[in-house]
């Protein structure tokens, strides 16, 4: 289980971005609907250990996460956290085989690549190198990287960000049939494939943005 | 990680070619400048310590020294072999070696003088010349040419490759000397009667051809006079320092004491045909204007490094900088700082090692060309010769190329890295 509790992230400038606590159960998929701005993929960050809130927590199974060191964070999403970023983040020269056994620098088994690269439909792409793949396979990649370890938590920042819709959809299912009985949270603008999570939440809902100034004046 | 690595370098080819190639030619041109330096000192001060005193007609003490121990350079003239007997019968005196030079085979000079002037020095094969017109020669002459024992070298006129070939008197090879990386691995020796037998063949030859009987006759009055047969031919450039019948270009001579040496040395030099040196000497001389290169060459070496350290840094850091991307995107999916400093630092680790060897085996290769360049000047390179500040020039390029990735992968790897 995932929790938050008074988050807030403050960013260079005068604005700052809170967040109404929430809580991701185990086993459940959930999508996080929003426009561009509004901090979703903040939130996914702050979940992920990626940056520091600059205010509240964030808890794993109540083990307080967001304030523990990098390096803690880092052996923490290594080990437990997939995370599928919208722009693949991906080596190009690289063999998709290679890209997904980088993760064995942290010392993560990749021996069920072959498995999740089937389940993907790319196997057969596993020796090509990455910038010789379409923009879809490219996704399904990311996602294998992310699967490949066994996570517990899931977390997709627009995974469909830079697929067209068709198989923006097609990746988001296959995505969730391998999630099965994980938590996943899944970022995204196309409201079209929230009804295929199991929750649906609406950032304006949980986030709302405020100038430093306001904030100050409220207090 | 080694595999990963290499892998992520393979990815970047043409980039790593280009570090290595920088890396390269700075390394190979230090380690070559510094292994030159040091051996053409070594062959100098290792060639003079066994005589004390050398004697030859007037003229260029640098010369003389030069000539009769690396073998360089023409002889300053000749002097009567009466002088050799004299000094035999010497007490003072323990070793009397007499000197000549002035033809060749094929390119290697051939110096004339008693078996006496190769000891300590072994032989490869064969024995030593004992006959007229036997001759031992050194290893690289018998590699150059593929000589074996029993061979026949027909030597020619003079110190250049297209003088007259004396066909009519061949040295017969009886030895082979073992390699000792000196000038003596470049030299043809035999005994000095050789030298005057083929030269009289040969002047006879052109005594016949050229008609020159009433010549001859003032030849042998010149002779009688006392007045050798380079005096006489003063013009002609051919004879120049050859060594006829009863003639020396040089007289080598180890005494029983230094104070004899320097009693002997003054002795001639009352004579004003003659010039006495202390080889140590002026081979000390030449040294200390060596030392002078070798201090230009140590400055340029640290210069060259200097220069190496920015070349490497500034590609090094160029091409971490270009890394920024990979390096965000490890630390995103939750590879440590440490492992991806790890990563990097094991990838110029290994640009570094390939760098220095490569830069090792070129200059090798280098010192393998220049040794016969440098041979005919009678100094020999050893392209196996490896001095301690080889290794720590070899070292020094090796931290270079890993120092600047250690500050930039810790300073990139500290970046926040959802800002990359």
């Amino acid at each position: 289980m995932i929790r938050t509790e008074n988050l807030v992230k403050r960013f260079d400038g005068d604005t700052l971005i809170k967040y109404k606590d929430i809580t991701f159960e185990d086993g459940k998929s959930y999508v996080l609907l929003g426009a561009s701005g509004c901090g979703k993929s903040t939130l996914l960050n702050m979940l992920a250990g990626v940056i520091t809130p600059s205010g509240g927590s964030v808890y794993f199974d109540d083990e307080e996460m967001s304030r523990k060191s990098q390096k803690k964070k880092d052996k923490f999403r290594i080990e437990k956290i997939g995370y599928i970023f919208q722009d693949f983040k991906l080596i190009e020269e690289m063999t998709v085989e290679d890209n997904i056994n980088v993760l064995k620098l942290e010392g993560v088994k990749t021996s069920g690549m072959d498995e999740v690269l089937s389940k993907l439909g790319i196997l057969q792409k596993k020796k090509k190198k990455v910038k010789q793949l379409s923009g879809g396979e490219r996704q399904r990649v990311a996602i294998a990287r992310a699967f490949v370890k066994a996570p517990d938590i899931i977390l997709a920042d627009e995974p469909t960000g830079n697929l067209n819709y068709e198989i923006g959809k097609s990746v988001v299912k296959q995505m969730l049939e391998i999630a099965k009985g994980k938590t996943l949270v899944a970022v995204t603008h196309d409201d079209r494939l929230a009804d295929l999570f199991d929750c649906i939440i609406d950032m304006n809902d949980i986030a709302s943005s405020h100038s430093e100034s306001e904030v100050e004046l409220d207090a | 990680m080694l595999k990963f690595a290499l892998k992520n370098m393979l990815t970047k080819k043409v980039k790593m070619i280009l570090i290595i190639m920088s890396i390269v030619i700075s390394a190979s041109v230090a380690i070559l400048a510094y292994n030159v330096a040091e051996q053409v000192n070594d062959g100098l001060i290792n060639t003079t310590s066994t005589y004390d005193t050398i004697i030859g007609p007037a003229g260029s003490s640098t010369q003389l020294a030069m000539n009769t121990l690396f073998f360089t350079d023409k002889p300053l003239g000749t002097i009567s072999y009466e002088y050799v007997e004299q000094l035999e019968a010497d007490s003072r005196v323990n070793v009397v070696i007499p000197f000549a030079m002035g033809d060749s085979y094929n390119s290697a000079k051939i110096v004339g003088t008693k078996p006496a002037f190769l000891d300590g020095k072994e032989l490869k094969e064969g024995e030593m010349f004992g006959d007229v017109f036997e001759a031992v020669v050194g290893s690289s002459v018998a590699k150059k040419f593929g000589l074996s024992i029993g061979d026949e070298l027909v030597t020619s006129h003079g110190l250049s490759e297209n003088g007259e070939k004396h066909e009519a008197t061949p040295l017969k090879l009886v030895g082979i000397l073992d390699e000792t990386n000196t000038a003596y691995d470049n030299v043809v020796f035999t005994d000095i009667e050789t030298v005057w037998k083929v030269h009289e063949h040969h002047h006879d030859e052109d005594e016949e051809g050229e008609e020159h009987e009433d010549r001859d006759e003032d030849h042998d009055e010149h002779e009688a006079e006392g007045h050798t047969h380079e005096e006489d031919h003063d013009e002609d450039e051919e004879h120049e320092g050859h060594a006829e019948e009863g003639t020396v270009c040089a007289i080598i001579l180890k005494c029983k004491t230094l104070a004899y040496a320097e009693e002997v040395k003054k002795e001639f030099a009352s004579n004003s045909e003659i010039l006495t040196i202390t080889p140590a000497e002026v081979i000390r001389e030449i040294i200390n204007n060596v030392d002078l290169s070798r201090k230009i060459i140590y400055i340029l070496c640290v210069i060259i490094m200097i220069m190496n350290v920015f070349v490497i840094s500034t590609i090094t850091i160029l091409n971490m900088y270009d890394s920024q991307k990979d390096i965000a995107l490890m630390r995103l999916i939750g590879i440590g700082t440490g492992k991806v400093n790890v990563l990097f630092l094991i990838q110029n680790a290994v640009i570094g090692l390939i760098s220095t060897a490569i830069s090792f085996g070129i200059s090798r290769l280098c010192l393998h060309f220049m040794s016969d360049f440098v041979a005919s000047m009678g100094i020999v390179l050893d392209a196996s010769k490896i001095y301690p500040f080889e290794w720590v020039i070899m070292a020094a390029v090796f931290v270079i190329s890993v120092l600047p990735t250690l500050i930039c992968t810790v300073h990139i790897s500290r970046k926040d890295i959802i800002r990359n």
